[in-house]
């Protein structure tokens, strides 16, 4: 169980590292470059809904990129939400 | 901003925080000269606040330090340059501060990009 | 230093593209240093690490390969890396400087679940 922080455009190779990666009962946290990877209907948020990890962004990097209302079913939280996160899983994995 | 960030919602949440370690580029948060619009949140005082009011080590990392220009007064005087260039409320040291903080933490967090 | 935690630390950039390739290897001899236990998982780009003849002289740099070989003097004998990415760049292991265990997707999972803290460079 690890907790997966993604600081980098769903363009970078970074993001195919991350998701070759990503196992089951994982949590991928998206932030920064990293919320464009869940746009709804992106081929990107597809690879990331078939992974099989708990999908989260950060609300305050969402927001500035104009994305609030296009991330679907991923749960949107704040720093509060990313510290709870960290307590729940053991280990962190910072991807950027 | 987002591991500062991180590191006071941490506290807030009742957590300790041991030691901030900067590594690479990250060094250049220690900068005390930046300038930083004024319609844009400065970048240096929540890590002074985190040291200042918290206690939490700031320490760069040396071998990225040198590299980057950041010196402390001790370095700036061991290298002979002009004046320092890093906040005091930042320290300089080596990698072993990362490895003795990632020994006794429950959690060890990374951010970058 | 009391404690001890298993330190993983998975390695994704290629050797002279940023100093953070430099920065994982310095973190693995500095744990070994202070008698931690660390492991290191080439990843990704990092890889290319791995790749025999490096030869950075010109570039006024110093080689990883020559660090990389010096490992199991630091007693760091955990060397790992992802099959997967191996394969992507043909990298042959057997010439690599140091003797690397392969692993695929679910020896790597494995892998993370048996250390306390992860860094990646």
């Amino acid at each position: 169980m690890t907790l997966h922080t993604l600081n980098a455009s769903p363009a970078s190779a970074v993001f195919a590292d991350c998701l070759g990666m990503l196992a089951a009962g994982d949590a991928l946290l998206l932030l920064g470059d990293g919320v464009y990877a869940g746009m709804a209907g992106t081929g990107a948020r597809a690879k990331l809904d078939a992974c099989g990890a708990q999908l989260y962004v950060l609300r305050d990097d969402t927001a500035a990129a104009g994305l609030l209302e296009r991330m679907d079913a991923i749960t949107v939280i704040d720093f509060d939400g990313f510290v709870a996160l960290s307590e729940q899983f053991p280990r962190q994995l910072a991807w950027y | 901003m987002t591991a500062a960030r991180f590191a006071h919602a941490a506290l807030a949440r009742g957590h300790t925080i041991t030691r901030v370690f900067f590594l690479d580029a990250g060094v250049a948060n220690g900068g005390m000269s930046a300038v930083f619009p004024q319609d844009e949140t400065d970048r240096l005082q929540p890590w002074v606040e985190l040291a200042e009011l918290h206690g939490v080590e700031l320490i760069l990392c040396i071998a990225s330090a040198l590299r980057y220009g950041m010196l402390d007064e001790t370095e700036a005087s061991r290298y002979d340059r002009a004046a320092a260039s890093v906040h005091p409320a930042f320290t300089v040291s080596g990698l072993g501060q990362l490895v003795d903080a990632a020994a006794t933490a429950d959690r060890l967090l990374t951010f970058g990009g | 230093m009391a404690s001890r935690k298993r330190l993983l630390l998975l390695i994704r950039h290629s050797p002279y593209g940023s100093s953070l390739a430099r920065a994982s290897l310095d973190v693995a001899l500095a744990a070994a240093a202070f008698d931690q236990p660390v492991s290191l998982l080439f990843t990704g780009d990092g890889v290319l690490q791995l790749l025999p003849d490096q030869d950075s002289a010109a570039l006024g740099v110093k080689n990883p390969g020559r660090l990389l070989a010096s490992l199991p003097l630091y007693d760091i004998e955990q060397v790992y890396v992802d099959a997967e990415a191996a394969a992507r760049y043909q990298i042959d292991l057997n010439a690599a400087p140091v003797p690397a265990l392969a692993l695929d997707r679910r020896a790597i999972s494995a892998l993370v679940e048996q250390h306390d803290h992860l860094l990646g460079f």
